[in-house]
């Protein structure tokens, strides 16, 4: 893999506190152009908003964040235009048809509508869900709402992308067209966020794995470099030695013998 | 989970159920869950301004039915008025159906059309009968309630005038127009889900909803004034027509009765009136599988067709919206305000309310001459219409889909300027105009073509009165805020101040009337004031809107 030196995400000292919790206690993170991040952790570990800060979502957070070589705090938001986001619960205003909501964010981005409206479509059509562009989100599957929302997030060719939890509700077809388009995409020179459970999913696809644990970085570096450290065989074990959990078995064996009970 | 007291006087019939094959502990269950989350829902009728609370135990429902007392009381006169029962009667079922058909549509067609029973409860082990019983027993409680809300004390008067029989004939009739209305709702949804999908039977239902709430709206001003027109001395000659007035068959029955005119007309149309509601509630029970089947394409959902971006309307939108930015915003604004049934149910009633105020106007200052009308200043009522151009702009940043802002905050928005201007255009252009014109017309009609001019400055008044209700009222994003939070109440107090300055326009259009050429004088004032608010309104930035 070609890597360009270009460093494109810059996190120094990342904190944030919601009133006396704190969600982030110092995360530093370099990311260069072309990497496929796998950004993973436990629930609550503090991905989602760390993501949600870089968006200019959240507000009120100690540290410095850079994209593409630029302070965000600046009060420009120029830098918003190269990143494309899936977020992990797809609120979108599903009254709308996916041809209206689609060319509207289109718009947002700077596109012209008629060329927002050809892309959108052309790329409805390519995931195999062109029959419903003309019908209301709200009628939609999961998994026609998952592929809306990624379609919307590449509409204006951003550089940056964060994919949460992106082939939620996929089928397996689906899901391989999915992971095509990240490599063709990071072959392209985009660089990907992809958060995710799915260990098996983020082993493969990954070409470097961070794992957040309390709000700290816990693992940095390619999948085979945490198996070294680690000396552990799968990314689920590594996450499990990594957070600390051990317990599986025994509240597995405790939850069935409540079940059993009658 | 509260327990109920509508639940504790059904189980006296446990044998009964249980005689059907009814699994009635299980049904009893299902029932106290359903009344327990319809606890939690708000009617129709009140949500013109009710705000949820999240109060357990406390049944909106139950206390909208006042509002049908009220509505009962109006019928009251159609028992006392005579002897015509044929005609009274016919009229007092008539409305009966009216009002117990459009709150069946409204506000039970979450029950009839519910889901989540097929989701939930098919794979659970539970006998279908149960399940579908349970359903019917549902919106019998409901049904139950509103019919007696409604009829409870026109009934008591009539058996206090007309004697015992009037009273258990009418009852045995409301109970079969109940009846017949639970069959006939069943079975136009039957028959509009076999062609149609689901999304159009819900854009039916919320049109059902925006008719009764405007019909409410409009009952209110209009139903005392109706009695005028009345004429008691009516008499009806049997028409083979009214066969088809399903409340005429109620009426036959009751002349018949009570006045023992035994004709073949009344006995044809007795019979209909027993028949019929016992045979739709048979066909609904026989063909309530094949119901249930057609529910499943509430959430199927065929391929829709390309709406075709007429050439016209993209001429139009680039003269009234000069930038892309305001151009999309538009066109967001108006498919939201077109596809949004929350939010059409809170503003297409406004919208049609104001549309018939200017002529309730009219009317209370012109009973006898109209031909006075067309020479007065009576035109000038259409300024009615502007009082509901605060309300929208105030709820124009609701919408039940307001989680989807986030992408206000994640694309690269510069300016907002674009956003509240564009969704302005949108609701001066794609709701305020229509009705405008509408209204337009039929006053040309009334008063002639002078009054043109004068409608043109009215329509500038109306757009510089939504610029300025912009500016006055707290500023949010468009569809950004949960519709569930909005409350009329507390901003009646802007609202009212508001009002004021249509009172200013209108005060000052009557005095320009005074002047020759003085309305084309104020017409020129109100293009310069209008540009020149224009360019001051929209100035807003990320942290004024924080702030």
């Amino acid at each position: 893999m070609k890597m360009m030196e270009e460093v494109i995400v810059e996190i120094t000292d990342l904190k944030k506190n919601y009133g006396s919790k704190s969600v982030l206690n110092g995360v530093s993170l370099q990311v260069k152009k072309g990497e496929i991040i796998g950004y993973i952790g436990p629930n609550g570990a503090g991905k989602s908003t760390t993501v949600k800060i870089i968006l200019g979502i959240e507000e009120n957070y100690f540290g410095e964040i850079k994209l593409f070589g630029h302070d965000i705090s600046d009060g420009n938001i120029d830098y918003k235009k190269k990143i494309g986001y899936v977020p992990e619960i797809a609120e979108v205003y599903d009254n709308l048809t996916g041809q209206e909501y689609l060319t509207f964010i289109g718009e947002l981005y700077g596109l012209d509508l008629d060329l927002a409206d050809y892309k959108a479509k052309s790329l409805m059509e390519l995931f195999g869900v062109g029959e419903v562009y003309y019908s209301r989100i709200a009628s939609y599957s999961k998994g026609m709402r998952q592929k809306l929302l990624i379609i919307s997030s590449l509409l204006h060719n951003p550089e940056l992308l964060f994919f949460d939890e992106p082939i939620n509700g996929l089928d397996a077809n689906s899901v391989m067209i999915f992971k095509e388009i990240m490599s063709q995409l990071s072959e392209q020179g985009k660089t990907i966020f992809y958060s995710s459970h799915i260990m098996d999913v983020v082993e493969k696809i990954s070409s470097r794995i961070i794992l957040l644990h309390d709000g700290k970085i816990a693992a940095d570096g390619t999948f085979e470099e945490l198996k070294q450290q680690n000396t552990k065989g799968s990314l689920e074990q590594i996450f499990n030695q990594l957070t600390g959990f051990n317990e599986h078995r025994e509240l597995g064996s405790r939850f069935v013998s409540v079940v059993k009970e009658m | 989970m509260q327990d109920f007291r509508t639940l504790k006087l059904l189980d006296r019939f446990e044998r009964v159920f249980n005689s059907f094959g009814v699994d009635y502990k299980i049904m009893r269950k299902i029932l106290q869950v359903k009344l327990t989350m319809d606890g939690r829902r708000v009617p129709t009728i009140f949500s013109q301004n009710a705000k949820k609370k999240d109060q357990e135990s406390n049944n909106q429902y139950l206390k909208s039915l006042w509002i049908y007392v009220i509505f009962g009381l109006f019928t009251i006169p159609f028992v006392l008025m005579g002897e015509n029962y044929l005609f009274q009667m016919s009229l007092f079922f008539g409305i009966f159906t009216f009002f117990v058909m459009t709150s069946m549509i409204s506000d039970f067609s979450s029950v009839l059309l519910d889901i989540r029973d097929r989701n939930i409860l098919f794979p659970k082990p539970v006998n279908r009968k149960t399940i579908s019983t349970a359903k019917l027993v549902h919106v019998a409680i409901y049904l139950s309630f509103l019919t007696i809300a409604l009829v409870s004390i026109p009934l008591i008067v009539g058996l206090v005038k007309n004697g015992l029989l009037f009273f258990l004939v009418s009852a045995l009739n409301i109970i079969l127009i109940d009846l017949l209305i639970i069959g006939l709702t069943a079975l136009i949804y039957l028959f509009i889900l076999r062609f149609f999908d689901g999304e159009k039977l819900k854009d039916i239902i919320n049109y059902v909803q925006i008719g009764l709430s405007l019909m409410i709206m409009v009952g209110y001003q209009l139903l005392i004034r109706s009695f005028q027109f009345i004429d008691l001395s009516v008499s009806l000659e049997p028409q083979w027509w009214q066969v088809f007035i399903f409340p005429m068959w109620f009426g036959a029955n009751m002349e018949m009765i009570m006045h023992g005119s035994y004709q073949p007309f009344y006995l044809l149309f007795t019979a209909l009136g027993i028949l019929i509601p016992l045979l739709s509630i048979g066909i609904y029970m026989k063909f309530n599988d094949a119901f249930e089947q057609n529910l499943q394409k509430l959430t199927y959902h065929g391929k829709a067709k390309e709406n075709k971006k007429g050439k016209l309307r993209q001429m139009f939108l680039k003269v009234i919206c000069h930038t892309k930015e305001e151009r999309a915003y538009f066109r967001f604004a108006s498919s939201m305000m077109k596809n949004e049934r929350d939010f059409k149910l809170k503003v297409y009633p406004s919208l049609g309310f104001s549309i018939v105020i200017p002529f309730i106007f009219i009317m209370n200052g012109y009973n006898t001459n109209f031909n006075e009308l067309s020479t007065s200043k009576s035109y000038l009522t259409i300024y009615f219409s502007l009082i509901i151009i605060p309300t929208i702009m105030i709820l124009l940043k609701y919408s039940g889909k307001y989680k989807g802002a986030w992408i206000y905050r994640v694309a690269p928005i510069q300016q907002l300027n674009p956003i509240f201007s564009g969704t302005i255009k949108a609701f001066i252009f794609k709701l305020y105009l229509p009705v405008y014109l509408l209204l337009s017309i039929v006053f040309i009609a009334l008063f002639g073509v002078k009054v043109m001019p004068d409608l043109v400055i009215v329509f500038i008044n109306a757009i510089i009165y939504a610029v300025i209700c912009f500016m006055v009222l707290k500023k949010s994003i468009p569809f950004s805020e949960s519709i569930d939070q909005y409350n009329q109440n507390s901003n009646a107090g802007i609202i009212f101040g508001l009002m004021l300055f249509v009172a200013l326009f209108a005060g000052l259009h009557y005095v320009s009337t005074l002047f020759s050429y003085g309305i084309y004088l104020y017409m020129v004032i109100a293009i310069i004031c209008l540009a020149a608010l224009w360019k001051q309104a929209f100035n807003i930035t990320w942290t004024k809107l924080m702030g």
